[in-house]
């Protein structure tokens, strides 16, 4: 009966609390399902969105990093600094404009905008992983993240606020919100010629992320 | 009243000189049907689609259909209009004739000779390949092709037996990694794409039947210097290694039909005669009827002869409402009198040039003042079938590499169903229509057992499991 209820407890909290859990260096791996980008930005006109699906990379977490939803202190931790790696890579010709009329022309847009032919990928390399505050049990992770992040060729360092979010099966999500200068990557915001230069993209575009990774065994 | 909307005042000479097959079918009620040349020439800003990315092609069979296909390839690589051009480069070519391969080597002269195809299938430049050779070789090309991981265009019909047409399909449904598209060529054409929709929207009424003839004057035997070279070029002539008039040339208008009624025939009742003399050891009939039952007792009645070219070619649907006919890709329309109002007429346009009909289904400005001339000699588009099929197979080609390879560089462990449901979410693979394994099967065997009930002079009732793999 003893170990009835143990088996029992254990199948309960894995249900309820899916756990990160490493006792070597766990990589996990970007998922081709389930994953999706967006960038909102502005225009002289009217707002804008782009979309896309596919979200490449990998998270690798240092060893005896245990991030548990349950419990209030995650083990593994460096102070409040998750030891991780991470590489992002976005391919640009994948995200698309979510734009009822004539959505092609703003893809051809910003794919020259964003030199996909010279720089086909948008990319991020993660430098560091900080705990935003106590973490709360039964919550998902707040975290910062700090890195590198590279369009149209051009590096810079950006930090944002992102979330991770264990889930079944071995997968996590990771979300997140980046704000993006284009001028700062050496990028002029797209304006349609058709519009005779009365229309022009704006310069702040903020990018978000839900990315699906799964532990590789 | 908008001047963009007014047409040329039509003289009676200019009438008269035009007084021609387009302008009769104007006086007996003939409405032209055409889709817009502008958004499909690909020169309109506002509906271009990025270029796709170059694909490597090699050519297998370099005969006259062979020597066609480098000719469009050519175009296809020069063509002004596109915005990527020289994007489908012809890498490599094969035949093993010697004076086939010289000859074609005129037309591309970068691109690698090979005297067997299993060479060409081995060189890492060659992406895609076009089956151009007879139609009885063409499985163990296609097979060999799709194995080596290639894109591959086979030429119409897929082969001579259902098995050998099943083993093409079913090796096509497997790569599904690779673009296989069958030399279904009409299933491309702008034309097409453009009226299927309008006439499966019910534009004609209920179908009452098809008429389709193809005809023309030749002798399909061609000369050459040895009695062997003559055997080899001459396979269409002889049951064995061809599927006769209505595989050969038919195939095109029984799958455009089939696609137009949306569906298959249910049985074929065919008719076959040799009708002129030759000295050729022929067996193959020089004129053929059949009879296509397709369900709900519309039936179409196909013709095709090379002793005598009236009329040459062309379709015609018959609803009870209107008929329409197809014929160098393009369309009339002929109203019945009591025809109920049909919702396509929402987009056409009152045209002053052709009063007694009234109506013009028109949806570019461009070719306004061209209506006012002769309909016969006017056409939006430049190309033969065979470009557009070209077009889309390379184009599709092209991107799917592309996406592919992006695929695997972005998820290295990814598995081939995440690549399909990733290949799902690309709009621009759809850009081109192009017949698909399917449709190839589907037409090669309506094609093959027509020919056999036309042979044998019977009917034939079509069995499912034919068209299933």
């Amino acid at each position: 009966m003893k170990y009835f209820r143990l088996s029992a407890a254990a199948a309960l909290a894995f249900c309820v609390a899916p756990i990160l859990r490493a006792d070597a260096q766990t990589r996990y791996n970007a998922q081709p399902r389930g994953s999706s980008v967006r960038v909102d930005g502005t225009s002289t006109a009217h707002d804008w969105e782009m979309e896309g699906g596919m979200v490449g990379g990998f998270i690798e977490f240092g060893a005896g990093v245990t991030l548990d939803k349950a419990q209030a202190a995650p083990a593994g931790l460096q102070g409040d600094k998750v030891p991780a790696k991470a590489h992002v890579i976005i391919p640009v010709s994948t995200i698309h404009s979510k734009a009822d009329h004539l959505p092609g022309v703003m893809d051809d847009l910003m794919q020259k905008a964003l030199k996909a032919g010279d720089f086909p990928r948008i990319e991020f390399t993660l430098t560091e992983m900080t705990f935003k505050g106590p973490h709360t049990a039964g919550k998902s992770f707040d975290l910062e993240a700090t890195g590198e992040l590279v369009i149209a060729g051009a590096k810079n360092k950006v930090s944002f606020p992102m979330t991770i979010e264990p889930m079944d099966e071995g997968k996590i999500k990771v979300s997140g919100s980046a704000p993006v200068k284009m001028t700062a990557y050496g990028v002029s915001p797209p304006a349609p010629v058709l519009a005779g230069g009365a229309l022009r993209c704006g310069d702040d575009v903020k990018i978000q992320f839900d990315w699906i990774l799964k532990e590789k065994k | 009243m908008n001047k963009k909307n007014e047409l040329p005042e039509s003289t009676r000479r200019d009438f008269l000189k035009n007084a021609s097959l387009a302008t009769m079918m104007a006086m007996v009620g003939g409405v032209e049907l055409r889709a817009d040349d502008k958004a499909k020439s690909g020169d309109s800003e506002l509906t271009k689609i990025p270029a796709a990315p170059p694909i490597n092609v090699g050519v297998i069979g370099l005969g006259e259909r062979g020597r066609q296909i480098l000719i469009q390839l050519g175009k296809l690589n020069t063509d002004p209009a596109r915005e990527n051009k020289e994007n489908a480069p012809v890498v490599a070519i094969c035949d093993n004739y010697p004076s086939s391969l010289r000859r074609a080597a005129k037309e591309v002269p970068n691109a690698q000779k090979y005297d067997d195809y299993t060479k060409l299938l081995a060189d890492p430049k060659v992406q895609a390949v076009i089956i151009a050779t007879p139609t009885g070789t063409h499985k163990d090309i296609a097979l060999a092709a799709i194995a080596a991981g290639k894109h591959v265009y086979c030429e119409a019909p897929l082969a001579n037996t259902i098995e050998d047409t099943k083993a093409i399909a079913t090796a096509a449904r497997d790569a599904a990694k690779q673009i296989f598209q069958p030399g279904l060529q009409q299933r491309s054409h702008p034309q097409i794409e453009f009226l299927l929709p309008f006439i499966r929207s019910g534009a004609l009424g209920k179908y009452v039947m098809v008429r389709a003839q193809w005809h023309a004057s030749t002798s399909w035997h061609t000369a050459a210097s040895t009695p062997e070279r003559e055997d080899a070029l001459n396979w269409r002539l002889h049951k064995a290694t061809s599927t006769g008039l209505l595989g050969e040339e038919g195939i095109h208008q029984i799958d455009t039909v089939s696609s137009f009624l949306r569906g298959r025939p249910l049985a074929v009742t065919g008719f076959s005669s040799t009708i002129r003399s030759y000295d050729d050891h022929r067996d193959v009939p020089d004129t053929v009827q059949a009879v296509f039952e397709f369900p709900h007792g519309v039936n179409l009645m196909h013709d095709l002869t090379i002793c005598n070219s009236f009329e040459k070619a062309y379709e015609v649907y018959q609803g009870d409402e209107a008929a329409m006919m197809m014929r160098d890709f393009k369309a009339w329309l002929f109203k019945e009198a009591s025809a109920h109002e049909g919702g396509w007429e929402v987009y056409a346009r009152h045209d002053r040039f052709y009063n007694e009909t009234g109506i013009a289904l028109v949806a570019g400005a461009s070719k306004q003042t061209t209506l006012a001339g002769s309909m016969e000699s006017f056409n939006p588009y430049d190309h033969e079938p065979l470009y557009y099929a070209l077009d889309a197979f390379t184009d599709k080609a092209g991107r799917q590499t592309d996406e592919t390879k992006k695929f695997y560089d972005t998820f290295p462990d990814g598995s081939v169903a995440d690549l399909l449901d990733q290949l799902k979410n690309v709009p621009a693979l759809k850009n081109k229509p192009a017949a698909t394994w399917q449709e190839g099967l589907d037409a090669t065997v309506m094609a093959i057992i027509a020919n056999q009930a036309a042979i044998n002079k019977q009917k034939i009732v079509f069995e499912k499991e034919w068209f299933e793999l």
